[in-house]
């Protein structure tokens, strides 16, 4: 602890004088140590929606005095002694980070997270996620540091409870089974539904685990039940958005109803549910549908209709709509999930001159590879009535019919 | 471009399957191509499904931390040899 504070504040000395930076360290020590190394130096952490070259460019443009950390090259830190070991004051109203999120418009939305806002949530976060726990608890992380979910976990419980986190980021389920295997009891892994479902799945099996935490997507029951049965732990669902942070939990294998953390208010209006809390800068709308049910319980319903989430990212299909009718030779198109439970979203789009290569190639650069529609099917028209609006019902039902076709060629 | 061997057209046809890649024919990946990024564009979770159904298929776990694996991972190729190599 002590050398990690020494670490951390002969960084700062160190670090370009500018006013933010984006940290891209895997190794979750590193990163941890850059973060409170910016910390110190009063710089803003930039939380990129993804790595990619461009989204980089378009934030350092929009932020001017960004620089990047963690991409290799940098000097390695000498070694330093603890002789200055006390724990730092961050000032309340410093700003940390800024988590960016897509708003219906396309361009990232940016959300302001002031030191006052981690402290006070993480706090939270702490009596939500770790059951009181007296002894300090390991805990391993699939999911990166650079995502609200990681942070909110990995980086900044480590900094405010007793909690010791592993360096690294295993990937495949055998990698998870042997970074949880080299930790100590009790040992708590931080995930989403899509590694723990990679996990039960590839049949490798580790027990001994006190806990998982999941986010970043819906995770069904049955998922839920099979990881609690099969590796004997308890799987606790955690609800929230990067505007506010980790809201609510349920132990999803059994709880239908999610609790919420008494630090926040939540709203029933006219446009849907508003989140305000004191470390909050702003009120936040949820961009789910929710029915509050009792004083700290609601029932999720469902998204709203215009968002979807994939692999933890959430993106407005009118955005997405937009961005593939803009592309030279598409005539009409639609952007949109299917019933298929592949869990990727699927097009139907009518392109006499183009085939499918080239329409996902176009689309390749203009929005994030995760929301890259699969399959593209080229139709002659879209179902549309006649005020020229899309029938998504319709647009299912000819999809399934022509994707089943597809699958019997 | 060198022709794909037999085992490589067969892995060919199980990235195409898993991934629901049906803009691709498995008998025109360029085994010498990048399977991520540039090239096919795949992203990590074709990464998580791929491993599943190459888990699935050849009855071997992946792993990261394996210096052989990150390369592995890179072409046709190269994800054949590594199965070649750890199925035998």
């Amino acid at each position: 602890m002590d050398q990690f504070i020494a670490e951390a504040r002969s960084l700062a000395e160190k670090l370009p004088d500018n006013p933010f930076v984006i940290n891209l360290h895997a190794d979750r020590y590193l990163y941890l140590r850059a973060f409170c190394a910016a910390l110190l130096a009063g710089q803003c952490t930039l939380m990129p929606p993804n790595r990619q070259a461009a989204t980089l460019e378009s934030l350092s443009e929009s932020y001017p005095g960004t620089y990047v950390l963690g991409q290799g090259g940098e000097e390695t830190l000498p070694c330093v002694s603890a002789d200055d070991a006390s724990v730092p004051e961050i000032p309340d109203q410093q700003l940390a980070a800024i988590a960016f999120t897509s708003g219906s418009t396309g361009t990232p939305r940016p959300n302001r997270k002031y030191w006052r806002t981690f402290c006070a949530g993480t706090r939270s976060n702490a009596t939500m996620v770790l059951d009181d726990a007296t002894s300090c608890v390991n805990m391993l992380a699939t999911v990166p540091p650079q995502h609200m979910w990681g942070m909110e976990t990995s980086i900044l419980l480590p900094l405010f409870a007793a909690v010791a986190i592993s360096d690294v980021t295993p990937f495949y389920p055998q990698d998870i089974a042997d970074a949880l295997d080299a930790l100590p009891e009790p040992k708590v892994l931080v995930s989403s539904p899509i590694h723990l479902e990679a996990l039960m799945k590839s049949g490798v099996r580790t027990r001994s685990i006190s806990k998982i935490l999941t986010a970043t997507a819906p995770l069904s029951r049955e998922l839920a039940a099979a990881l609690e049965a099969s590796l004997g732990t308890r799987v606790q669902d955690v609800f929230g958005c990067s505007e506010s942070g980790i809201l609510a939990t349920r132990r999803t294998a059994l709880d239908e109803e999610w609790r919420y953390s008494t630090i926040f208010t939540l709203t029933m209006t006219g446009e849907g549910v508003v989140i305000s809390a004191e470390h909050l800068p702003e009120d936040v709308l949820l961009p789910d549908i929710i029915e509050l049910t009792a004083k700290d319980r609601f029932r999720w319903v469902g998204r709203q209709q215009d968002m979807v989430n994939i692999a933890g990212k959430r993106g407005s299909l009118a955005d997405m709509n937009l961005r593939l009718r803009e592309i030279p030779g598409i005539v009409d198109g639609v952007i949109f999930e299917p019933d298929t439970g592949t869990g990727r979203l699927a097009a139907l789009v009518t392109a006499p001159d183009l085939n499918v290569s080239d329409i996902l190639g176009a689309l390749r650069s203009r929005i994030d590879p995760v929301f890259l529609p699969r399959p593209v099917i080229r139709v002659s028209e879209l179902p549309r009535l006649e005020t020229g609006k899309i029938r998504i019902d319709a647009v299912r039902a000819l999809f399934a019919e022509l994707n089943s076709a597809n699958q019997r060629d | 471009m060198q022709g794909q061997s037999e085992n490589e057209f067969e892995l060919a046809k199980l990235l195409v399957d898993a991934l629901n890649l049906e803009d691709v024919d498995p008998g025109e990946i360029d085994p010498d191509e990048a399977l991520f990024n540039e090239g096919l564009g795949l992203d990590s979770i074709d990464a998580l499904e791929l491993a599943l159904a190459i888990t699935q298929k050849y009855s071997i776990q992946l792993k990261a931390d394996d210096e052989n694996m990150q390369h592995a991972f890179g072409t046709l190729r190269t994800l054949n040899a590594y199965i070649e190599e750890h199925s035998a």
